[in-house]
């Protein structure tokens, strides 16, 4: 049962790190998640004792499992769920500022407006140009 | 209501309410000003008191001893978790007065202000996992909160990085209670002498690079200058400031507190790892013409200092990283504060930033270095030493380099930043001048902060 475990919290953190080194935002927070996912089957493996659920009325005589584990693996689900909601937060912030979530890209663009920094160019106009055709392509008032 | 619980107590409904307030609207502001002002006090008299009566202790919810979460406020514990809010206060104000608040930007704050006063008070090691994520997303939030689209992509990489380390704190801990069976840092400490070598060794590098994500030491700082050095002024002061302090204590309460036999394992290691942050930070520093990337990097590269402490070992070495931590702390926050603004009073304030952190005295800096160099001198560790006075001479060169560039030079931008910004930032020179002047206090402090790391193991 434990080589079990391992075996599957191993191909868990694996898949998630290959994703982390992806270029697209969203592989990289999948990934995250992966991990996320691994760790808390760790703590839930790290559980001492095997047996029946530790939930009152209990059967006598038959061994209970470990709450503090569980308790454990529950609080970690819950801000690795926080955590994913403020990642794809913030990956959809950057898509409605760049209009792209690939790291190749996202390093271009910067490059390119530091780029017009250093020629003198007024950034802030461009970038509300930008802003102003963005919005009339998407064809959304706000 | 005991000492102890206050800080928390005051500091959780104000920042439920205040998420639920608009932070732009100044009277709101100014309310989370007020609470973390009370909540700076009520962590000044716990620190009084640990410091004259031995470590505080509370089982939460009355629970019986063995069963509830304990709290325990220990000299180290007390002191940075007094420091680390008095570095939000500071922030919280400049943000508010130079009118970059957003609407959760006093919530966001005051929520990490609970993380961290929490995570340096707890005394369990799991309940440290919980505040610690709960500063960290503040943090990420607060990093991703400004009103430029650009910096969200720098945020999200140290989201992720940041998030990383917190999964492999995470692994560690479960693999530490696998292993002694308890959650309670005393117990722990206790019961890890007795665990097989080779599962300690993994927990503790674990650990190591959990922390030192957190700290930016070298092979894991990358996600660090872009960060600092995109994030408005009072949030890359509060990173550098309170937050890396996390990463400072986690080292001196894991490595070690409970640990103790792996850091001594692996002081020849820490101590290289050190040397490397300490030069590789400085070198690069000198060579950026940005001045919050030069911070950045200084940043880096003072992060090693205290790992260079952890290396050399001992009781004094101890006490010198803690005092490091604290003074590190308030001369970062000091520096990054003040960075963008102008004016004469900022380019003194600035100065003494600077002199602080070169360690020159009368200012609190030098006392850091002065604790280093003694326990270096006890060590008998020559590299430790030479690697002040180096270190010392870079950092003179870097900082001087900032500060003929900006003040200096007449002024390009016209925009004078708010007189109230000006003051926060004169305030907090002041503060690191009165440490340095009389710091018989923090010494004492963290004379105690060292001798309760090393009596963790008796």
């Amino acid at each position: 049962m434990n080589l079990f475990v391992a075996l599957v919290v191993a191909v868990l953190f694996g898949t998630g790190a290959t994703q982390l080194l992806k270029h697209d935002l969203f592989r990289v927070v999948v990934g995250l998640m992966l991990i996320s996912n691994a760790a808390s089957l760790t703590v839930i493996a790290s559980g001492l004792r095997r047996g029946q659920a530790p939930i009152q009325p209990l059967v006598s005589g038959e061994p209970v499992s470990d709450p503090l584990t569980q308790a454990m693996t529950l609080t970690a689900l819950i801000i690795g769920f926080a955590v994913t909601a403020l990642l794809l937060a913030m990956v959809y912030r950057v898509y409605t500022t760049h209009r792209s979530v690939d790291l190749d890209d996202l390093s271009r663009r910067e490059r390119s407006a530091e780029e017009e920094l250093e020629r003198g160019t007024a950034v802030e106009q461009v970038e509300r140009g930008d802003a102003e055709a963005d919005r009339e392509a998407a064809g959304t008032p706000r | 209501m005991s000492l102890l619980l206050a800080p928390l107590m005051v500091l959780w409904p104000a920042a439920a309410v205040a998420a639920l307030a608009d932070g732009r609207r100044r009277p709101v502001g100014w309310a989370a000003v007020g609470v973390l002002a009370a909540v700076v006090a009520l962590l000044a008299a716990l620190a009084a008191r640990v410091a004259t009566g031995g470590p505080v202790e509370v089982v939460a919810g009355g629970w019986p001893a063995d069963v509830g979460i304990r709290l325990r406020a220990d000299a180290l514990g007390a002191l940075l978790a007094l420091v680390s809010a008095a570095v939000v206060l500071a922030a919280l104000v400049h943000g508010m007065v130079s009118r970059r608040s957003t609407r959760l930007f006093p919530a966001l704050m005051l929520f990490l202000t609970v993380g961290l006063t929490g995570l340096f008070l707890t005394g369990d090691v799991f309940s440290f996992y919980v505040f610690f994520e709960l500063a960290m997303i503040s943090a990420y939030a607060l990093a991703a909160s400004g009103r430029e689209g650009r910096m969200v992509g720098s945020a999200l990489i140290f989201a992720v990085v940041n998030l990383l380390g917190s999964f492999l704190f995470l692994i560690a801990t479960a693999a530490l209670y696998r292993a002694t069976g308890t959650l309670e840092m005393l117990a722990v400490a206790d019961r890890a002498r007795d665990i097989d070598p080779n599962t300690a060794a993994v927990i503790a590098v674990l650990y190591f690079v959990a922390f030192g994500v957190k700290l930016g030491l070298f092979p894991f700082h990358f996600w660090l200058p872009s960060v600092y050095g995109s994030a408005p002024p009072a949030v890359a002061a509060v990173l550098a400031g309170a937050l890396a302090n996390i990463g400072a204590y986690g080292l001196l309460r894991f490595q070690a507190g409970l640990l103790p036999r792996e850091l001594a394992l692996a002081a020849g290691i820490l101590v290289g790892i050190g040397t490397v942050t300490i030069i590789y930070g400085a070198v690069q520093a000198i060579g950026r013409r940005d001045a919050r990337e030069v911070l950045a990097y200084s940043a880096i590269g003072h992060a090693g200092y205290v790992l260079v402490a952890l290396g050399v070992g001992g009781r004094v070495a101890l006490s010198a990283a803690a005092l490091f931590t604290v003074v590190n702390a308030l001369n970062k926050a000091l520096l990054f504060l003040a960075v963008d603004l102008r004016g004469p009073l900022v380019s003194a304030a600035f100065a003494v930033g600077a002199f602080s952190v070169a360690g020159v005295p009368p200012f609190a800096g030098f006392f850091g270095k002065a604790a280093l160099f003694d326990a270096g001198v006890q060590a008998s560790s020559v590299l430790t030493v030479l690697l002040l006075f180096v270190g010392g001479a870079l950092t003179f060169v870097y900082l001087f380099q900032i500060y003929q560039h900006r003040y200096w030079r007449p002024a390009q931008d016209h925009h004078r930043a708010p007189r109230g910004t000006r003051v926060v930032v004169a305030v907090l020179a002041g503060v690191v001048l009165a440490v340095g002047l009389w710091p018989e206090p923090l010494i004492a402090l963290s004379d105690q902060a060292g001798d309760a790391v090393a009596r963790m193991v008796p």
